[in-house]
């Protein structure tokens, strides 16, 4: 299917600004022309389609600069993409000489940008246009059958306590609040156990994040707005994350809509909880008999260079036995569950997860830990396949510190439909 | 007189009926991705070059269907492995359908008795030895596109490795392999016969035929490469001079230590130097009487690389080298395959920052040549910066390119800057000229004008019928034999000739 000429009068001359913004990024791939990119690339590893390559989503802005490809060419491409970030550290140009010349090649921010592109251009993919209306009619996003409201976005903490407003909010991800519940009431009862002040949001919505992956920009931004607005309104200064993407929203995504005025503190709980156990706060005392390895997830590791606190906290585990390997090996692993790829391409999400197992299995592990909510459905569907056991490490922080969280570790299962 | 057709879609639904529709693309996106290469060709003519369709095979067979088609139909066919060649090899000079073969990388067969794995050619070194990791071995054919190229493409250009010294190149690494003939056949080649024989006298040596063949003689679907134990030891030495000659003089001494763990000798020439010192002061940050850099590794047992390593210093220190030191020694070693070219440090005269492509231009040239060859090549790029104001010298290389005998030619490299947003119709004909006097000054000093990229595209390919002499005219046979319709990469090497044509590589 080959799309008509470029016309730039027909979209505004979006395509042509859009061009513009990121002609001499996109050169800098395309000039160095060395590729390392693509064989850590989780998408590329499954469909060996050069189209899909980090190397592609560049070159087509030169291919479009020169009048050869238009976004419709191109659009469904840029769907492969997992937002991982392997892709940027692997560039020699941001390893060697990156950081004399303040240079960083952005692959992520092209893919979003792309997207955005398309929506502003017409050109929707099915799913994600159904999965965003559908988060902003319900505020959160469209994770399971279970009534996703905002009556129900804080049914996970029925019974805990816990205050609404204050210096410090636990922010608690979508699919932490109505799939796998079992990762908030971890957190929030190890968060009690340390002592740690803290509240929920009068109205939690979803941060946003996963429509400004698909190129949702205008309704990524409604529910930034409406999130900072509530956390003014009783005058928080914290923002705690239990998901690795909430972490990229409030402090990528965020900082650009909001900036010069933007005065929140974003911790991840992985840094937390790793300071609470250092600091003697949080004991660890129940051994707990299991043999594990850790799986990086992608925006802690790739996208935030936070790999080392995790792994204290696993070291700190008694009876653990931590099966590790570097931080940088990972780099080529995914669960596949990031950037919106799940909906639209659930077969890919399935295979990148399939092979991270494969790679777990080898080690002779019974568990594999993530510490990313959105990771552990796909992984746990490829842990079942294995025989693996897929836990999240606040869930296993909990145990070890005598709690008894209860709530549900969503059963591993095909990814939800989005209603139509 | 061999004319090709424009791909009717009756040939498309017969490349479905082979190969199932999810593995024939025709948007334009798959096919402008399958044109480039990451040396510069005309990308102002970059429409020109498109295929008109990409197939992505996973068996040997349906390689066999597809090339039995194109010659049926009389269709160009051009493999495509990593693309990430340093000539032309994967470009479709003539449109055609483009063999992308990067779903052909499984791992068939790991055989530590024997010492052989057998790979589909779609499949990346770097990807392969992390899983000959776990047996303790490793394919050591280690370019640095290390961590891209593929197997397919390391065969199609006879490819040369950082550590060939110790542990030889692409051809003495590939023991065997498959190929899907022009016309269809598909055969197993190697020295003679034998899937995992190194040595035989048996007919002609085949292997040696098909490797380099660039995608003119067929595509390569399956081989059967070499394991060796993985090294117990790496010893990476630098050695800095106060001038090239002294560098110069130094690296034979080092080339011809006998040392059998030696895994290459490395010179980097005073432009290099230069170049890599623009702005960043990471790079080597030394005095200005550091003017030229000479690079070594010792690969092996640890009862090799000791006193080896013992040796290479005295040598490098009697030699006129002062030693580096283990940080930059051990660091700058293992980020050989990045770190030598970034379009960063791109620069015009005037000292304006450009986002530059990186062209590499090699020749294989005798060691006693390499002073004079280094100089007049400078001096041509120098003259074509000048004149068009797009180009900038990033240096020059010169590493040991004899496998295990590594002292008597060297793969040597002039490294350009080219400004690939300025690239027109006026510049690009002063582009190829100056490729052609680099190649000729190769050949002028009894060299050859490519060590390992190939000599494809335009400002070499017209020379290789000068350096070739009468064996030029044997490859015409063999290509006329063996490509009786010339639809395997057409265009490519002169080749055209074989069949009367005599176009111009590039329209």
């Amino acid at each position: 299917m080959t799309a008509p000429p470029y016309d730039p009068t027909a979209d505004g001359g979006l395509q042509e600004q859009f061009v513009e913004q990121w002609r001499d990024a996109a050169y800098g791939c395309f000039s160095s022309g060395h590729k390392f990119c693509r064989e850590v690339c989780p998408v590329m590893q499954v469909t060996r389609n050069e189209n899909h390559t980090p190397t592609a989503f560049h070159a087509n802005i030169v291919a479009m600069e020169q009048g050869n490809l238009t976004v419709a060419d191109v659009a469904d491409d840029y769907v492969h993409c997992t937002q991982c970030g392997a892709c940027e550290l692997r560039c020699p140009n941001t390893l060697f000489t990156g950081d004399f010349y303040r240079n960083r090649t952005q692959t992520v921010k092209v893919v979003k940008a792309m997207r955005a592109l398309a929506v502003q251009s017409g050109i929707e993919q099915p799913n994600w246009k159904r999965w965003v209306e559908a988060t902003i009619d319900a505020k959160s996003e469209p994770v399971l059958d279970v009534p996703v409201s905002q009556e129900n976005v804080a049914r996970w903490s029925e019974g805990l306590g816990l205050p609404i407003g204050g210096e410090t909010i636990l922010f608690v991800d979508c699919e932490a609040a109505f799939y796998r519940t079992s990762v908030s009431r971890s957190t929030a009862q190890l968060l009690q156990l340390a002592g740690v002040d803290f509240g929920l949001m009068r109205e939690q919505w979803c941060c946003g994040g996963p429509a400004a992956e698909m190129g949702y920009t205008d309704a990524a931004r409604q529910l930034a707005d409406h999130n900072v607005a509530d956390w003014r309104s009783y005058g928080a200064k914290r923002i705690i994350t239990l998901d690795p993407h909430d972490y990229i929203s409030f402090t990528e995504d965020y900082v650009e809509y909001f900036r010069p005025d933007y005065e929140f503190e974003i911790v991840h709980i992985t840094e937390l909880v790793a300071e609470l156990i250092r600091d003697g706060a949080l004991t660890l005392t129940q051994p707990i008999e299991r043999v594990v390895t850790y799986h990086d997830p992608c925006r802690l590791n790739k996208r935030k260079g936070i790999h080392a606190s995790p792994r204290e906290i696993l070291r700190a585990i008694p009876g653990l036995e931590f099966r590790d390997v570097d931080h940088v090996t990972p780099w080529s692993y995914c669960s596949g569950g990031g950037g919106g790829l799940p909906i639209e391409k659930p077969e890919i999400t399935a295979e990148i997860s399939r092979r991270r197992l494969a790679r777990a299995k080898e080690l002779e592990v019974d568990t594999l830990v993530s510490a990313c909510v959105w990771s552990e459905r796909p992984l746990a569907a490829a842990g079942d396949e294995q025989g693996i056991d897929v836990r999240d490490l606040m869930e296993l922080v909990a145990e070890s510190a005598g709690l008894d969280p209860r709530g549900v570790h969503g059963a591993a299962g095909p990814q939800q439909e989005v209603p139509a | 007189m061999t004319t090709f057709v424009a791909i009717r879609d009756t040939v498309v639904d017969k490349l479905r009926a082979i190969l199932g529709d999810e593995s024939v693309l025709t948007g334009k996106a798959a096919r402008y991705n399958r044109t480039r290469v990451p040396a510069p060709f005309p990308v102002h003519r970059w429409a020109e070059y498109v295929p008109d369709l990409v197939v992505l095979p996973r068996t040997a067979e349906q390689v066999s269907e597809v090339v039995k088609l194109a010659n049926r139909e009389r269709i160009p066919v051009v493999p495509r492995a990593g693309g990430t060649g340093l000539n032309d090899g994967a470009l479709p000079l003539k449109r055609g359908i483009v063999v992308d073969i990067k779903r052909m990388n499984q791992i068939k067969e790991v055989d530590l008795v024997d010492r052989t794995v057998t790979v589909g050619p779609g499949i990346n070194m770097l990807k392969l030895n992390e899983e000959l990791r776990k047996h303790n071995v490793m394919f050591p054919d280690d370019p640095a596109s290390y961590p891209c190229s593929l197997v397919g493409g390391r065969i199609g250009t006879s490819g040369w490795s950082l550590i060939g010294g110790r542990y030889g190149h692409t051809r003495d690494l590939v023991i065997s392999f498959q190929i899907v003939l022009p016309t269809g056949e598909i055969i197993e080649v190697g020295d003679g016969g034998g899937r995992k024989i190194r040595k035989s006298s048996s007919g002609f040596q085949l292997k040696h035929l098909f490797m380099g063949h660039q995608g003119t003689l067929g595509i390569v679907t399956e081989a059967t490469l070499e394991l060796v134990p993985r090294p117990e030891m790496e010893f990476a030495a630098f050695f800095h001079y106060p001038s090239y000659t002294a560098a110069w003089e130094s690296t034979g001494a080092l080339a011809k230590s006998g040392l059998a763990s030696l895994g290459g000798v490395v010179l980097f020439d005073e432009y290099k130097l230069r170049y890599l010192r623009r702005d960043d002061e990471a790079y080597i940050p030394r005095p200005d009487h550091v003017r030229a850099v000479v690079a070594t590794a010792l690969y092996g047992t640890r009862d090799e690389v000791e006193p080896a390593a013992r040796r290479i210093m005295r040598i490098g220190r009697e030699s006129g080298g002062t030693y580096l030191g283990d940080e930059i020694s051990s660091g700058d070693w293992a980020s050989r395959h990045d770190r030598y070219a970034t379009p960063l440090h791109g620069r015009l005269d005037t000292g304006e920052v450009v986002p530059m492509s990186w062209h590499c231009e090699d020749a294989s040239i005798n060691y006693s040549q390499l002073p004079a060859v280094m100089e007049k090549w400078h001096a041509i790029t120098a003259r074509y910066a000048e004149k068009t104001g797009i180009l900038d010298d990033w240096g020059m290389f010169a590493y040991t390119n004899g496998a295990y005998k590594p002292w008597g030619d060297y793969l040597t490299e002039i490294d350009i800057g080219i400004w690939e947003q300025q690239l027109s119709d006026d510049n690009w004909p002063d582009w190829v000229a100056c490729k052609r006097e680099i190649a000729q000054v190769a050949l002028d000093h009894g060299g050859s004008i490519t060590a390992c990229h190939g000599a494809t595209r335009e400002g070499d390919a017209e020379l290789i019928p000068v350096e070739m002499g009468g064996g030029f005219d044997v490859m015409m046979k063999i290509k006329a034999a063996l490509d009786p319709n010339n639809i395997m990469n057409p265009g490519k090497y002169e080749l055209d000739r074989a069949y009367g044509l005599d176009e111009k590589v590039f329209r």
